[in-house]
């Protein structure tokens, strides 16, 4: 297998909501330009592990981290680092598409326009129209790019999502369950979609669901009860996984 | 046989049975056996004293009663003599009606109890009760609404009979105290409601522009920048702002700010009424402001979190958030809220009545005396009136106006937030 530099490296990271102990001493790799997937049974702290890697976790209150995160060497919890600035590196796609209540244009443009990548109107459109493109939607929307995002349907809303995820530049995307309220097709479009954006972005997946973290991602990382179990190449994790709780969550047998 | 519904619905049955028709059978029985008393001895006071008009009978009517409970004494023998046949009267209907319940009751109780067999289906029954009284309290508010209305509606056409519609809406005058007695005909008051109403808006623009930028703005450091310790602290005393009485606004409106006002008018050379529009309507503002931050707060937060993490999520600050995602989506709930606030400073009376004059100026100067409608309704309303002259009618009118005006309102505020409500499902 080619070895592949780390782009984020995660050192015995806690967390903690209130009293309760959500993530404890997980340290994990993770490869730049591939896609790693987070399972695990619900509550084990997949979401609450995906929020530390962008420190969405900061907005939620009575959330502490503890332990380093690296993102190109730099520790992103460091008191130097400003999270808003931060997330403009790692972006994120959530569970439930959740454009906002604006034109398609205005969705994917939101990212650029707050961090003022561009001054020029027609720049900005050209980063719309590639970051469209780049999600497959290009053909689908250029027509209606001021109707609002609210009229697609959800498959379209997911990938307009992931659009406005990329249209920053990101160097790594985080996704939550992204197809879990998504039919079979509109599933397919979106895996197809990740695996595609894999070549630029080192992405940080969640799924429920074991066909689809064998389908596109390289590598898997067993969670539970809010410890990471093992992590290694999805093929390994799959077929000859070292702990018996990973064998039988992948069988079946729980969670 | 088992039971066809559980025990407890058996028990509820009887309990309804036995209480409920015999409640409103009192109801109705003291409603019309007070009116048939009062019928009753109306005919025999017209026999006793047959010079006497209607008037004058409802008047010894009123005295009767009051020497039969003991509180008048009279030295008219035909009078005292009625009374003491009206208590009489009184009191054995009285004991009449409470055997008559008291019976009514017991052979009901006795009725569920015949009642209460397996195949009865006990349940059913008490829901269908209980429904009916349900839908009964809704219609008895709906009937007292339009009992309201109508009677307004009425004596405004009253006043529209002897002054055209179309002066009451257009004029420009307000004076209705020329005509003060009623045996002025032909009289000559002018009732255009243009000055009042413009001193109504006056007044109600200023405290819109006071009480919208602090409340919204409260509202929203409270949802989405203060530690929830500090918005523990923050929301309930703001909401102490709510529960002070107007009249305290209004003392507050004419001995507080009004002079204080008028001394930075003369500190800057400019003159300022003791009674000006700024005064009452920045208190009027205040009063309003935690109206505002509440309904405020209610719709920020009913934006959902989603759209928020997905601004956050792209490296939005929080401002930014708030200014291009979260008040966008709440606009037209942010407006709804807006307009039942204007609502309500429209029909704020207390603070107006103390500190506005009743002088109608037809201005927009915020340094000037103006009127309100409120205040001029009260004006007309209170002290020696007669009751049927135009300048008491004309309080019906304008009573009109103000309730065609927050109703619209507050129809199109419930349209607004409906339709946030409808974006978000
Ligand atoms: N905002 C919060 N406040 C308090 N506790 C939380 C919060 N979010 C998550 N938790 C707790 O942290 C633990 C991990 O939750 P998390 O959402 O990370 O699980 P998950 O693996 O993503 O589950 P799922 O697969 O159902 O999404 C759970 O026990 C949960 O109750
Ligand atoms: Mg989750």
């Amino acid at each position: 297998m080619e070895k592949y530099p780390n782009k984020m490296t995660v050192c015995d990271v806690s967390v903690h909501y209130g009293d309760k102990r959500a993530l404890g001493g997980v340290s994990l790799d993770i490869p730049e330009n591939q896609i790693i997937a987070l399972i695990g049974a619900s509550g084990c702290g997949k979401s609450t592990f995906l929020r530390c890697l962008n420190r969405m976790n900061d907005e939620i209150s009575g959330c502490r981290v503890a332990g380093e995160i690296l993102l190109d060497e730099q520790n992103i919890y460091a008191q130097n680092v400003d999270p808003v600035l931060m997330r403009a590196r790692v972006g994120m796609v959530f569970q439930k598409p959740n454009p906002f209540p604006k034109s398609i244009f205005d969705n994917i443009a939101f990212g650029p326009r707050i961090h003022e990548i561009t001054q020029s109107e027609a720049e900005l459109k050209d980063i719309v129209h590639s970051a469209l493109e780049r999600v497959g939607m290009i053909d689908e929307v250029k027509n209606r790019l001021g109707d609002s995002a609210i009229g697609l349907s959800s498959g379209q809303q997911q990938r307009i999502c992931i659009a406005r995820a990329v249209a920053i530049a990101p160097e790594g995307v985080l996704m939550d369950e992204p197809c879990s309220a998504l039919d079979p097709i509109a599933t397919a479009k979106i895996e197809g979609l990740i695996e595609a954006l894999a070549a630029d972005y080192t992405i940080v997946i969640v799924t429920h669901s074991m066909q689809q973290a064998a389908r596109i991602s390289q590598r898997s990382a067993f969670f539970h009860l809010g410890e990471l179990i093992e992590v290694d190449g999805t093929s390994k994790i799959f077929t000859s996984p070292n702990d018996p709780r990973t064998e039988n969550y992948i069988t079946g047998r729980f969670g | 046989m088992r039971p066809r519904s559980l025990l407890r619905y058996y028990g509820q049955n009887a309990v309804i049975w036995t209480f409920i028709p015999a409640f409103f059978f009192l109801i109705v029985c003291a409603f019309l056996s007070s009116i048939l008393l009062e019928q009753y001895f109306l005919g025999l006071i017209a026999e006793a004293y047959p010079d006497a008009d209607t008037a004058n009978r409802d008047l010894l009517f009123a005295q009767m009663e009051n020497v039969a409970l003991g509180v008048l004494s009279t030295e008219d023998g035909v009078l005292q003599s009625l009374a003491t046949d009206y208590a009489e009267f009184g009191n054995t209907i009285q004991r009449a009606r409470g055997w008559l319940v008291i019976l009514l009751s017991l052979s009901l109780a006795g009725f569920a109890y015949l009642k209460a067999m397996p195949q009865f289906r006990a349940r059913e029954s008490v829901e269908k009760v209980l429904g009916g009284l349900f839908l009964s309290s809704a219609t008895i508010a709906i009937l007292i609404t339009v009992a309201i209305v109508a009677s307004l509606l009425l004596e405004a056409l009253r006043f529209f009979d002897v002054y055209p519609l179309w002066d009451f809406l257009t004029g420009l005058h307000w004076s209705p105290n020329i005509a003060v007695h009623a045996d002025q005909v032909g009289f000559s008051g002018s009732f255009g409601m243009i000055p009042v109403l413009g001193g109504t808006l006056l007044i109600t623009l200023i405290a819109m522009a006071v009480s919208v930028p602090v409340g919204l703005l409260s509202a929203i450091y409270m949802s989405e920048f203060a530690h929830p310790k500090l918005r523990n602290f923050f929301k309930p005393t703001l909401e102490i702002l709510a529960g002070i009485p107007t009249v305290v606004y209004g003392f507050f409106a004419a001995l507080t700010a009004a002079p204080f006002f008028r001394s930075i008018g003369l500190s800057l050379g400019l003159d300022v009424s003791s009674e000006s529009a700024l005064a009452a309507g920045a208190v009027m503002g205040v009063m309003i402001i935690p109206f505002i931050s509440s309904l405020s707060d209610d719709v920020i937060r009913a934006v959902p979190r989603s759209l928020r993490d997905a601004a956050l999520g792209l490296g939005a600050t929080r401002s930014e958030m708030v200014i291009k995602v979260l008040l966008p989506a709440a606009f037209p709930g942010l407006v709804g809220a807006f307009l039942l606030a204007i609502s309500r400073a429209i029909g704020e009376t207390m603070i107006v009545v103390m500190a506005v004059g009743t002088a109608a100026n037809l201005t927009f100067n915020p340094l000037e005396s103006v009127t309100t409608v409120t205040v001029q309704i009260v004006g007309l309303l209170t002290g020696d009136t007669v009751f049927d002259s135009p300048k008491t009618l004309s309080a019906f009118a304008l009573g009109i106006m103000l309730f065609v005006m927050t109703l619209g309102l507050n129809v199109a505020a419930l349209t607004l937030s409906r339709r946030i409500a409808e974006k978000y499902e």
